[in-house]
C-alpha cells in the first residue's frame, strides 16, 4: 500500500520519542533517518532527501520553524510538525513557515500514520487536476464548478468555490486561517476572520448532512480548517 | 485581595474629603442654629461630626476632621465672630476635647481594624494551606494510580512477555495507553488551571462561531459521550463571539465531560445554545442525578467532586478542575457561569459570553 521504502526523516530531540516513532513507522515499511537537533535535522535533509520530514516544534538548539524555513528554501517534500497541547501560536507560524500539518503531542500512532499517509498521497500525486470531492451528502465538480446534494444542484457562490477549491488542494490537511482568507479574499483580508466562520456556516449548511456535527468541513479551533473526504 | 492598595488609597482620599464635607456641613448647620440655641451647643454638631469620622475613617482624617471643626467654630461662631481669636479661656477647653475625641475614637477602631485584617489573614492562610494540601492529595492519588498501573503492565510485558498469551500482551498494552491517555489529560488540566490562576493567560480574542465550537467539542468527545444520548441544539442564526476559541472550546468540552463522567449510560446530554439579549447563553443539560442544593455554587471550586458518582463510565477519574477551568476562563471573557436544577431532574450548566456586532463581509453579487 505505501510506496517501497519511502524515507521519513524525524527532527527529535527526545530519544524514547525517536524510538518510538521509528519502530511505528518501520513497521508501515518506511525507512527512518533520525536527527537529534534541529542543525543536524536541517543538514540530513539535504543528504538524505527523504520524502517526508517529521519535525519537533521544541528542538534545543534551533527552533522547529526554522527547519522548516530552511528546507522550504529548496524542497516541496511534506513537512509535519510535532507540537505540544496548547501552543496553538507554534502551530500556526509552523504551517504559515510551509509545514503541512501537524500532530499535537501526546498522540496515537493512528493519528501519526494517517497524517503521513495524507501527506505521502499529496506528494506522489500533487493536487492539481482537482476533479469531483465526493462528501457523504453531496459531491462537488470542482471544475465544472457544479455541486449535487441528492441528486439537486446546490447553488454555491463563487466564493464558496474558491474556499471549497482552497480546502480541496490540502485535502485531509489542514490549512490556516491566514493562508485562507489571503487565497479567497486577499492579502489585504488576512486577519477577517469573520468571514471565514460566516461562509464555513454557509458551506456547511449547504453540503453537511449535520452542519454543527460536520463530517467533512472540520475546524481546527484557533488554527485553520481541514477538508476531509 | 491583591487590588485592596489601590481601593485604600482611594478610600483614604475618600476620608479626607469627608472630613472638609462634615466640618463645612456643621458650620451650615450651626449658622441655622445659631438664633435659638447657645453656642456649646453648636459645639456638640461639631464633636458628632468628629466621632463619625473616626469611626468610619482613618486616624489622619480623624485628626484633620477635629482641626477643621476647631477652626470653623472658632472662625464662625465663637466670639470675637471671624476671627480665630478666643476671648474666653473655656472655649479652649471645648477644642481639646475635640481633639481628644477624635484621637480616641480613631484609635480604637485602627486597633479593631487591624485585628480583623490579622485574622482574615490567618484565614486567608489557612484557606491557602487548605487548598495546597487538597492539591497535593489529589494529584499524588490521580497520578500514581495510573503510574502504578503503566509500570505495572509495561513491567509485565517487559519482564514476562514471552509468557504471555497474545490477548493478555494487548490488553496489558491497552491499560498503558488508556491510563497515560488520563493522566496527560489530568497534567493538561492541572496546567491549564495553574496558567489560569497566574494570570499569565492573554486572551486572543478573535470572531467565532459558537456552533463551530460546539461541534468541535463533539467530536472530540464523541467516544465519551457514546453511551449517552447525545441533543444538540444550536439555534442556527446565532450572532459570532469575540472569544479566545481555544480556550472557550476547554470550558465547553469541560461541562460536557462533566456530564458524561457524573451520568449513567443512557441518559440524554443536550448541549445548546442560544441568544439573550446582549448575551450568548451555552447549556448543557444532564439527566443524570443531579446537584444538591448545598452544592450549587461548591461545584466550581477547585478539586470540589461530586459527593457520589452515579455510575458514568469514567466516574470518579475527575480530578475536579473542569468546572473551576470553565469558571475562570468564561469570567476571562466578562461571561457567567452557574448551574441550576431544572424542575424535570438531573442539572443544567450554562454560561453566557457577551455578545458584539460582527462586521459583514463584502457582499457577492
Amino acid at each position: 500500500m505505501t510506496a517501497p521504502r519511502a524515507t521519513i526523516l524525524i527532527v527529535e530531540d527526545e530519544p524514547e520519542i525517536r524510538r518510538f516513532l521509528r519502530s511505528s513507522l518501520g513497521a508501515e515499511g518506511y525507512k527512518v533517518v533520525e536527527s537529534a537537533t534541529g542543525r543536524r535535522g536541517a543538514i540530513d535533509a539535504t543528504t538524505h532527501k527523504p520524502d517526508l520530514a517529521i519535525i519537533d516544534l521544541g528542538l534545543p538548539d534551533i527552533d522547529g520553524v526554522e527547519v522548516i524555513r530552511q528546507i522550504r528554501q529548496w524542497s516541496v517534500m511534506p513537512v509535519l510538525v510535532l507540537s505540544a497541547r496548547a501552543r496553538e501560536h507554534a502551530k500556526i507560524e509552523a504551517l504559515d513557515a510551509g509545514a503541512d500539518d501537524y500532530i499535537t503531542k501526546p498522540f496515537g500512532v493512528g493519528e501519526l500514520l494517517a497524517r503521513v499517509r495524507v501527506a505521502m498521497r499529496h506528494a506522489v500525486r500533487p493536487a492539481s487536476g482537482l476533479g469531483v470531492l465526493k462528501l457523504e451528502e453531496a459531491t462537488v465538480d470542482l471544475e465544472a464548478r457544479k455541486a449535487l446534494r441528492a441528486g439537486r444542484e446546490v447553488h454555491l457562490t463563487p466564493i464558496e468555490f474558491r474556499l471549497i477549491t482552497h480546502l480541496a488542494k490540502h485535502l485531509g490537511m489542514v490549512v490556516t486561517q491566514k493562508q485562507l482568507l489571503t487565497e479567497v479574499w486577499g492579502p489585504t483580508h488576512a486577519e477577517d476572520t469573520h468571514y471565514l466562520r460566516i461562509y464555513m456556516k454557509q458551506l456547511r449548511d449547504k453540503l453537511e448532512k449535520d452542519p454543527v456535527q460536520p463530517r467533512h468541513f472540520i475546524t481546527e479551533t484557533g488554527v485553520g480548517y481541514r477538508l476531509m473526504e | 485581595m491583591r487590588y485592596s492598595g489601590g481601593m485604600e488609597k482611594q478610600a483614604v482620599w475618600i476620608g479626607y474629603a469627608s472630613a472638609l464635607g462634615a466640618a463645612l456641613l456643621c458650620t451650615l448647620i450651626g449658622l441655622a442654629m445659631m438664633s435659638r440655641f447657645d453656642v456649646v451647643n453648636i459645639a456638640m454638631v461639631y464633636l458628632l461630626a468628629v466621632v463619625v469620622i473616626a469611626l468610619r475613617f482613618t486616624r489622619g482624617a480623624a485628626i484633620t476632621c477635629a482641626a477643621l471643626c476647631v477652626a470653623a467654630f472658632d472662625f464662625v461662631f465663637v466670639p470675637p465672630a471671624g476671627a480665630f481669636t478666643v476671648d474666653d479661656i473655656q472655649y479652649l477647653f471645648t477644642f481639646a476635647i475635640m481633639l481628644v475625641v477624635a484621637l480616641v475614637i480613631s484609635g480604637l477602631m485602627e486597633r479593631g481594624r487591624r485585628q480583623a485584617e490579622a485574622r482574615a489573614a490567618l484565614t486567608l492562610e489557612a484557606e491557602t494551606e487548605r487548598v495546597r494540601s487538597t492539591l497535593l492529595a489529589s494529584i499524588s492519588h490521580d497520578l500514581r494510580t495510573p503510574l502504578a498501573v503503566i509500570a505495572g503492565a509495561s513491567s509485565s510485558l517487559v519482564e514476562e512477555g514471552d509468557k504471555l498469551k497474545p490477548e493478555e500482551q494487548r490488553a496489558l498494552a491497552q491499560s498503558v495507553y488508556g491510563q497515560a491517555r488520563d493522566m496527560s489529560e489530568l497534567v493538561a488540566k492541572v496546567l491549564e488551571m495553574t496558567r489560569l490562576e497566574a494570570g499569565i493567560i492573554e486572551l486572543r480574542r478573535d470572531w467565532a462561531s459558537i456552533a463551530e465550537i460546539a461541534g468541535s467539542v463533539l467530536a472530540r468527545l464523541g467516544e465519551r459521550l457514546a453511551a449517552h444520548l447525545l441533543v444538540v441544539d444550536i439555534a442556527p442564526d446565532l450572532p459570532l463571539v469575540r472569544v479566545d476559541a481555544i480556550l472557550v472550546e476547554q470550558a465547553l468540552a469541560n461541562l460536557v465531560e462533566n456530564a458524561a463522567r457524573h451520568t449513567p449510560a443512557g441518559t440524554a446530554v443536550r448541549v445548546s445554545a442560544e441568544r439573550r439579549g446582549n448575551e450568548l447563553v451555552v447549556s448543557v443539560e444532564d439527566r443524570g442525578p443531579g446537584i444538591d442544593e448545598r452544592d450549587l455554587e461548591q461545584v466550581f471550586a477547585k478539586f470540589h467532586r461530586g459527593r457520589s458518582d452515579h455510575g458514568g463510565e469514567h466516574a470518579g477519574t475527575g480530578v475536579g478542575l473542569g468546572l473551576a477551568i470553565c469558571r475562570a476562563v468564561v469570567g476571562l471573557h466578562g461571561g457567567r457561569v452557574w448551574v441550576e436544577r431544572p424542575a424535570g431532574g438531573g442539572a443544567a450548566f450554562r454560561f453566557t459570553l457577551p455578545v458584539e456586532a460582527a462586521p459583514a463581509p463584502p457582499a457577492e453579487a
